[in-house]
């Protein structure tokens, strides 16, 4: 714009799950300079074509003077903490073969070692990021064999764990966001969207905010979310699903389920009125085996399906003459005369005790404020209205409850999960304007699309694909180091569903393995992307102590860091602005995306890079001929592992599957194949037009941002409030792992009930010390974290512009204590202290500020760099360090929770 | 008369710093020089707390006092309202450091780039890189305000006509346009939500209005 010589080139970000945003990259005489929003989708993208802090930075990410140069090999055999790995510099040939040479070892060895775990493992970072950049490793993976995916690098504890596996399973929600531009009241149990939500969420916050959305935040500090909100409400740590279950206490009792209830929802598409038997399962038909409703009209029992039924029960116990119960392992129990109650009975009687006075005296916030929020929320919800989306009349109830990372993982959360849910179904707020909506799905398919994921399964609710606990398909032998089949049903066995597993466990349980279990071997190649484990998971000492006995690392990477410290080859493959990739955007695809358009966009070079980097697709092609793989990597990206199939009866774009391709050959034929799926054929575009064009989007309705219209169309109902299901496989699982002498999961197998109780699960977490020979009364403060929007996810720890920039940010320089508190202690802002747990201490900086609880200590992100360029010099302590891997904080779901108690001392000097 | 303007509506900045590392970047500041930036604020007592964020920047003041001390004239004030300094006039004296009372103006010691010493190339091609010893601040991305009119586009609406902060805000709490026209957004904002200027008692006139 300013001189001739100056071009714009399009690219997208994928730095955390929301997005991907697009942008422009600014480069004058053949050098990128700036980042610019992409105006060109201003119309299209919901956040008119912004992109966030995190993309400024790229330019700054690419012509870092720290980055691995060239490829690198470590020339010291001993590996640990304590020993410099001794890099010397080596060609990409040299490089790839011995990645190669080490792959090829495992095929003429066998692909699982002789415990049965994959000789192979490979751990990725944040939330599905990487393969936004990873190219076409997905096809060698693909095609490679079982490969171990389950080695953690903090996931199970720092995503929104309960709510991914429930959510998905009751409204194919693993993700849950408000639907903002309807939303009147968010009550967000410390939902940090401003700085979790990426662009389109500030902008669509900011926008309902201008409109007049409520916002009451509900956190033991005060935000960035916080900060915007109309209320903060300074809870306890990990008391959330008390005051929740106070709140739904309130509306079901003091306000009057039947007054504030959306009866018709309640009736037709939940299963509220289903009758439960004695022993607390579904009463059944004897002979069909379909769950049975009592009809009011008429006064008849029916099956739900039965089209005679004119109005189900919701309340009450009635007499069934015939009728079945089947429990765990499809144990029949007959019943003649037998009384029913309503599931929506027996949450009647399960929230009895669950008042205000009581969550108020555990969660330490006055019930009254608990009953005035369970009143603003059902009066927001306006049971009865509606609203005409793309020509479609549908119930509006704009109130969402959200919940952050903290309150759905470890102890607590199934509470915190279902209790929300279950509120938000008493007035009809699910998957309708309005209300909660689920974003995206990971673990059921298809992947792309949340609807067609909807279908019919048994007893009236939509087709779930749990885990098998049964005795004959039972995994009771771990496949992968996490068992994510053997202890966890309800993460499925798609993809995704390694990395959702309880990915701390393998650390644990390799050097504390729990009784009658395989113990987790140390993979013979380990490949690592976008990933610190020594840095973003707990007790990183103890993972340390594993790596160091890991015969082989591959890590591509950018920089030196701490887990690549461990590494025996470095693989600097080409950054965000260098690479080749075109990835999906749009429609309601990743974190907080509602879109009106859907299609692809595209990543590409700006620039010539300037080091001896190389291309993740070229990597990924040298490496698959390397090791004898080249057909069937081909093969698999023709058949569509990279989204697109290269062939279909409208074109016929197949790569040669003994032939060698260069990264933009193969792109060029996907975007090809892209254009044409999604325009049915009108268009055909290769890279030079993405090149140029950035992005090619489709029309995506409104209404599909909702599964209530496909609920009424296939007449199903959400498997809410009785958790029948749930508590028929905890048994079943509980039994599989008796037979097999585990008892150590005991305690994760009581948290699979059909009501789940609940009480201070605060208590589990100060109890802790004591698993450790400390006493839970040594440490008074709860240390909890929050979210940099400037650091998540985007790999920059080491880009110095965002340690500029965020300073201004409160907590991206010390952790964060209440003034007065530090002040009683002698404290000053900048002061020195140690913070010490049962487990260990770390330094930091005090910041005194008033906006936070007087027993709580904020920690934000995960720094404590010690090897990072740049990250080590930020002086930021990592809480990682005093927080167990233990299995006590380990729930049902196989997560844990970022949050541990600990003690302050002023270091002396 | 065009009075180039700028409203931040409070109740959407979320401080995410988005527009103070986009105007880092177009314009090449070094590190710890903030032409803009987005204060984290904090006022009450817990827990009845309060915590807002606050982007400051240049106010583009129709008095502005760092002009009336500059002593070579360096600081200049267009008719447009925009408040620029003509750094091949600027000493680096400072005065104008200690009259502003919005702490907006930044002086560049050194070449020094965010790898200290050594410059990357995009640092080296930054239109700052010769600006040592200079005083510097927000010019309102003037440059991109002039190539706008003179291809007829509208600052403020435009994005190639309109300060880079202001394109790059991803919650669109930052509104560019002429204060003097009252049909312009500027002008409809500050009018319908009574728009406040910070230190007004310093009699500066300021042209950056806050909204709530």
């Amino acid at each position: 714009m300013k001189t001739a010589d100056i071009v714009k080139v399009p690219t997208y970000c994928y730095q955390c799950v929301c997005g991907p945003d697009l942008l422009k990259v600014v480069v004058k005489d053949g050098v990128p300079v700036a980042v610019e929003p992409n105006f060109d989708a201003a119309e299209m993208h919901p956040a008119a074509g912004r992109v966030c802090v995190k993309a400024y930075g790229l330019v700054q990410k690419m012509y870092n003077p720290n980055r691995v140069k060239q490829p690198m090999i470590r020339q010291n055999k001993k590996k640990g903490l304590d020993q410099d790995p001794q890099w010397a510099p080596v060609s990409w040939e040299e490089a790839l073969d011995l990645v190669a040479e080490k792959l090829s070892e495992i095929r003429k060895k066998g692909l699982v070692d002789d415990v049965g775990y994959p000789r192979l493992a490979v751990t990725l970072g944040g939330a599905g990021t990487p393969q936004a950049y990873f190219g076409t490793l997905n096809a060698l993976f693909a095609v490679w064999g079982p490969i171990d995916f389950s080695l953690g690098s903090g996931q199970g504890v720092k995503c929104y764990h309960t709510e991914h596996l429930f959510g998905e399973y009751w409204h194919r929600a693993f993700i849950v966001a408000h639907d903002a531009p309807y939303t009147r009241l968010v009550i967000s149990f410390g939902h940090n969207d401003n700085a979790a939500g990426g662009v389109t969420g500030v902008w669509r916050n900011a926008e309902a905010r201008a409109r007049g959305m409520k916002w009451v935040q509900v956190e033991p500090h005060l935000s960035v979310t916080g900060a915007t909100a109309d209320e903060w409400i300074p809870i306890k740590p990990k008391t959330d699903p008390v005051f929740l279950y106070g709140m739904l206490h309130t509306a079901l009792f003091e306000l009057g389920w039947e007054k504030v209830a959306d009866h018709e929802f309640l009736k037709w598409r939940t299963n509220s009125p289903y009758l439960v038997g004695p022993n607390g399962y579904y009463l059944r038909d004897p002979v069909s085996r379909k769950p049975l409703i009592w009809d009011a009209f008429g006064d008849a029992v029916r099956t739900y399906d039965d089209r005679r039924l004119r109005d189900p029960a919701l309340a009450g116990e009635y007499l069934v003459d015939k009728a079945v119960e089947i429990g765990p392992d499809n144990e029949v129990f007959e019943h003649r005369d037998v009384v029913g109650k309503t599931a929506f009975t027996l949450l009647l009687e399960h929230m009895k005790k669950y008042t205000p006075e009581w969550a108020g005296g555990i969660c330490e916030v006055n019930p009254s404020t608990i009953r005035r929020l369970a009143r603003e929320f059902v009066e927001n919800a306006m049971v009865g209205a509606s609203v005409v989306v793309d020509g479609v009349k549908l119930p509006l109830r704009p109130v969402a409850i959200l919940l952050g990372k903290t309150v759905s993982n470890g102890w607590g959360a199934y509470q915190a999960v279902w209790a929300r849910t279950v509120l938000q179904m008493l007035v009809g707020a699910i998957e309708v304007p309005g209300s909660i909506l689920g974003v995206t799905i990971r673990l059921n398919r298809p992947m792309f699309d949340r609807l067609e994921s909807v279908r019919v399964g048994v007893d009236g609710f939509m087709a779930q694909y749990l885990n098998p606990t049964d005795g004959e398909k039972w995994e009771a032998r771990p496949k992968v180091r996490n068992a994510y089949k053997t202890l966890s049903p309800l993460v499925l066995d798609s993809s995704w569903s390694q990395a959702l597993g309880p990915a701390h466990l393998p650390w644990l349980f390799m050097k504390h393995p729990p009784e009658n279990w395989p113990t987790p071997t140390p993979p013979d190649v380990w490949i690592i992307y976008r990933t610190n484990p020594l840095i973003s998971g707990w007790n990183p000492d103890l993972i340390a102590d594993c790596i160091k006995n890991f015969p082989f690392i591959a890590a591509f990477a950018y920089t030196h860091d701490e887990t690549n410290w461990f590494a025996d080859v470095l693989l600097p493959d080409n950054t965000d602005l260098e690479g080749w990739q075109l990835y999906r955007v749009g429609g309601t695809s990743y974190q907080e995306q509602f879109w009106n358009y859907m299609g692809v966009a595209i990543r590409q070079p700006v620039a010539k890079p300037p080091y001896n980097t190389m291309d993740m697709t070229d990597i990924a092609t040298e490496l698959a001929d390397r090791i004898g793989l080249l057909r069937e990597y081909n093969t698999a990206i023709n058949n569509g592992v990279l989204g697109f199939r290269l062939k279909t009866p409208l074109y016929d774009y197949s790569l040669d599957p003994e032939r060698k391709y260069r990264a933009e050959e193969i792109w060029d034929r996907i975007c090809r194949a892209a254009t044409m799926t999604l325009s049915n054929g009108r268009h055909e575009y290769g890279l030079d037009w993405f090149k140029k064009n950035g992005f090619y989007l489709v029309p995506y309705r409104q209404i599909n941002w909702y599964l209530h219209p496909v609920m009424v169309a296939k007449r199903l109902r959400y498997e809410l409030p009785y958790q029948e299901k749930v508590a028929r496989v905890g048994l079943e699982l509980g039994r599989r792992l008796h037979e097999h002498g585990i008892r150590w999961w005991d305690a994760q197998l009581e948290e699979y009930s059909a009501l789940p109780e609940c009480h201070d699960f605060s208590k589990i977490f100060e109890k802790v010390s004591v698993v450790f020979g400390r006493k839970p009364e040594e440490y008074d403060f709860w240390l909890v974290t929050t979210r940099s929007m400037q650091y998540s996810w985007g790999a920059n720890v080491a880009v110095p512009v965002l340690a500029d920039v965020s300073s201004h940010v409160m907590g991206h320089r010390a952790v964060m204590m209440n003034e007065d508190v530090g002040r009683r202690m002698g404290l000053r802002d900048g002061d020195e202290v140690w913070i010490e747990s049962a487990i260990g201490r770390v330094r930091g900086r005090v910041l005194l500020r008033q906006g936070i609880r007087p027993d709580t200590l904020v920690a934000l992100q995960q720094f404590g760099h010690w090897v990072t360029p740049v990250a080590k010099d930020i002086n930021l302590p990592n809480m990682n360090k005093l927080v167990p891997l233990a299995l006590e904080t380990t729930d049902g779901t196989g997560s844990g929770s970022d949050l541990i108690k600990v003690r302050v001392e002023r270091v002396r000097r | 008369m065009t009075r180039w303007g700028m409203v931040v509506d409070l109740r959407r900045c979320v401080g995410c710093q988005t527009c103070t590392i986009a105007c880092k970047l177009d314009n090449g500041t070094p590190p710890n020089v903030y032409w803009r930036l987005v204060r984290d604020v904090e006022i009450g007592r817990y827990p009845s707390v309060k915590r807002f964020f606050l982007p400051l920047q240049c106010m583009h003041c129709a008095d502005p006092p760092c002009l009336t001390v500059c002593p070579t004239t360096a600081t200049r004030k267009r008719g447009d309202g925009i408040v620029y300094i003509d750094y091949s006039k600027c000493i680096g004296c400072g005065y104008c450091i200690l009259a502003c009372p919005y702490e907006a103006r930044w002086l560049i010691k050194g070449r020094k780039g965010f790898f200290n010493n050594l410059l990357t190339e995009p640092e080296k091609l930054s239109p700052l890189s010769d600006k040592v010893g200079v005083c510097t601040k927000c010019d309102f991305c003037v440059d991109r305000i002039d190539y706008g009119i003179a291809n007829g586009l509208k600052p403020g609406v435009d994005p190639d006509a309109t300060p880079m902060c202001v394109n790059s805000c991803i919650a669109k709490a930052l509104v560019f346009g002429d204060l003097d026209d009252p049909n312009s957004e500027v002008s409809r904002l500050i009018r319908e939500k009574n728009g406040f200027r910070l230190l007004t008692e310093m009699g500066t006139d300021p042209s950056i209005y806050y909204v709530w």
